[in-house]
């Protein structure tokens, strides 16, 4: 089977800190992994191997069966990354910014669909033209999901997505996510949100001081016991 | 390239949206158009000055003849006659004044002899002179590096800094083409700048278009990228934007001001100029000594040096003009050692300069746009070794008229020599300066893309 997302024996290793031991993942087309996990855990650690934004110590990434530090340039067409919190161009409006990521990522929409992708994320149609700068953090948020997603990317990396968002721009995220799934795309979500993981997940990992400790199929868990689960880890 | 094209793009809505650099852009820009006119303003004043000499001269024979109506004794029309040797300025000197404001342009001469009055210059006020020129090459050599600076002292670590840049570099875009279209973007504004002021500044001066106009651009287009260089080197090292702005100003202070402080010392040290006092004193010890001297002795040493006049009448009264003239002229070769001494160490200073003018691109571009201007050091060496010789020709028209007894009519004074002198540019200077400057934006560059080798961007 070809795994969208793969890490093989994937470490990191910084000069007094071991961010990441020998993580071995594969993520299916469809699939929504969540990563949960405490601040320095290797979630975000393992998001940026797969961006390329650091080389690992050893092992390898894959995205879409590329290695990344191999075709840096090449994995990032197939991938679209959501941080924890967007930042974009203060001084262009959240249209402009789209177009503006869009281009970059090799696609020229018209007005129409960029507003389309736009309230479709959640913002309102009076804020597309307003600049960036008077955004709220949940207004960047949705502008980044718009980015992401106009991208038509076959990966989506998230960290800490929701964060900022109202609950229901988090659940209109979870649907779109859903949707996006059923599509083929492959997820890897970065969360502290035990009951968004389990909502929204088709498998989550915890990860603690750089180790994926567990791996369950959200199916055979309730909230409850995952929670506990995730406690139980932690402590 | 099409990536490239939309970032470049992007850049220019950035711009645009930055007041305070647009603000600082059109601040660069009056200021150059300042030193066009500062320039132009000073060259079309000595012009106008030098322009008056013709009048000064003509009345000055014109009072000679109301005061010697007939034919009168050439050695009074040589005490009381000034005549003028004359540095025209070349358009150019307009948009790089060089040393013209600190050397003279004019020199006033008379039969006499010939040192003390090379140096003798109109008063000048000396806090005019310490503040110095603001010409446009001031302002391109000076002030432009401070544009580059404000422009892209944050050239990535602005994305960086606002957390844009995770975002942009998880597009497929290479960092190499984010930096490239941010410098790139920069780089087209400056020079637009450059070569809008350049443009003006020629077509204010009236400059002919020759070679030079060439030379000028590449001289200033270099230099810009050499600036834009360091500011590559800096964004490679990644820091933040303080201590990017530390560094860029950091390099602009040790470039644009300690370097050419610290040359000017080594040079002097290096390079120790013979006192002017001292040749002054001497050469007029042996003119006040020729009063007391024996006419004959006087008249011998003359004679042995221009044996041409040694068939002239043998000197028994107490005052005539030829042995005046003699001991004149004697003052001046006693001296001529020293005088030959000063003008060779002034050079050998101005070649050391030129030498070591690599360890500062601004001295290098300010230097080559004097010599392209023609108004460096070696340009007005030239001025004094033309007006030299225009004072040999003044005494070899006035001499058969004093060592034969002719007697100096009216008509005479429309035969005597008149001089002009036009800066040359030294191209070969303005050359050297080229490619000394091609091998600092070399350097920079290379040093540059180096580092960015060595440390791949980081987007946090």
């Amino acid at each position: 089977m070809t795994y969208l997302l793969e890490a093989r024996e994937l470490r990191k290793q910084y000069a007094d800190k071991l961010a990441l031991r020998e993580l071995n993942l594969q993520i299916a087309p469809g699939e929504i992994f969540c990563l949960l996990g405490q601040n320095g855990a290797g979630k975000s650690t393992t998001i940026n191997l797969f961006l390329g934004f650091i080389a690992p110590t050893s092992g390898a990434a894959f995205v879409g069966g590329l290695e990344v530090a191999a075709n840096p340039l090449e994995i990032k067409k197939h991938l679209a990354y959501i941080p924890e919190n967007v930042m974009l161009y203060p001084h262009l409006s959240g249209l402009e910014n789209l177009a503006l990521f869009s281009s970059l990522a090799g696609f020229k929409y018209p007005e129409s669909e960029l507003l389309a992708y736009l309230t479709d994320a959640g913002l309102p149609t009076e804020a597309v033209r307003r600049r960036v700068g008077t955004y709220s953090k949940g207004m960047r948020q949705k502008v980044g999901i718009a980015i992401a997603v106009a991208k038509h990317a076959k990966v989506l990396l998230l960290d800490e997505p929701t964060s900022g968002l109202d609950p229901k721009a988090s659940n209109e995220f979870s649907e779109l996510l859903r949707r996006l799934s059923e599509q083929g795309t492959a997820v890897l979500m970065a969360t502290h949100d035990i009951f968004r993981a389990k909502e929204v997940g088709t498998r989550v990992g915890i990860m603690r001081e750089g180790e994926l400790v567990d791996v369950r199929p959200t199916a055979t868990l309730n909230a409850q016991e995952l929670e506990q689960l995730y406690l139980t880890y932690m402590n | 390239m099409r990536v490239f094209w939309i970032l470049f793009a992007a850049e220019w809505r950035h711009f645009r949206a930055a007041k305070g650099l647009v603000l600082l852009c059109g601040l660069l820009l009056a200021t150059g158009v300042y030193g066009i006119y500062y320039g132009t303003t000073e060259i079309e004043r000595q012009r106008q000055q030098l322009a008056a000499l013709p009048e000064l001269t003509h009345r000055n024979v014109e009072e000679l003849k109301v005061k010697f109506p007939g034919p009168a004794d050439a050695g009074d029309i040589g005490y009381y006659h000034s005549t003028f040797a004359v540095h025209h300025p070349d358009p150019w000197a307009a948009l790089s004044l060089g040393l013209r404001d600190v050397n003279p342009s004019y020199v006033k001469l008379r039969l006499l002899g010939l040192q003390n009055q090379l140096y003798a210059t109109d008063n000048t006020n000396p806090m005019k002179l310490l503040s110095g020129n603001f010409d446009l090459a001031f302002v391109l050599v000076y002030l432009l590096p401070l544009l580059v600076v404000a422009l892209s002292f944050n050239l990535l670590s602005s994305e960086r800094e606002e957390g844009i840049l995770p975002l942009l570099l998880a597009q497929p875009i290479r960092s190499a083409t984010v930096i490239a279209a941010k410098l790139a973007f920069r780089v087209a504004l400056v020079l637009g700048l450059v070569w809008l002021l350049s443009g003006v500044g020629m077509a204010w001066a009236g400059v002919p278009l020759d070679g030079r106009v060439f030379s000028w651009l590449a001289l200033s287009t270099l230099y810009c990228l050499f600036w834009f260089g360091v500011v590559l080197v800096v964004t490679a090292l990644q820091r933040t934007s303080a201590v990017n702005a530390v560094a860029l100003l950091g390099v602009w202070l040790a470039l644009v001001v300690l370097v050419p402080s610290l040359l000017s010392l080594g040079v002097a040290a290096a390079r120790p100029l013979p006192q002017g006092i001292e040749l002054t004193i001497k050469q007029r010890e042996e003119i006040h000594g020729g009063w007391d001297r024996p006419k004959t002795e006087t008249m011998n040493r003359f004679f042995a040096l221009y044996p041409q006049w040694r068939d002239t009448a043998t000197i028994r009264e107490r005052f005539v003009w030829r042995w005046y003239y003699a001991f004149q002229h004697l003052g001046d070769l006693a001296v001529a050692p020293q005088a030959a001494a000063y003008a060779t160490g002034l050079q050998a200073r101005h070649n050391l300069v030129e030498t070591l003018n690599l360890l500062s691109p601004a001295i290098n571009a300010q230097t080559s746009l004097n010599a392209l201007a023609g108004s460096d050091l070696p340009t007005h060496l030239a001025f004094q070794r033309s007006a030299t010789r225009y004072h040999d020709s003044l005494r070899a028209f006035y001499y058969p008229f004093l060592f034969r007894k002719v007697e100096f009519t009216h008509a005479d004074y429309a035969q005597e020599p008149r001089h002009s002198f036009t800066s040359q540019p030294e191209l070969a200077t303005a050359q050297h300066g080229l490619l000394k400057l091609l091998l600092s934006v070399a350097a920079v560059y290379g040093l540059g893309l180096m580092l960015l080798r060595v440390r791949p961007v980081s987007p946090r």
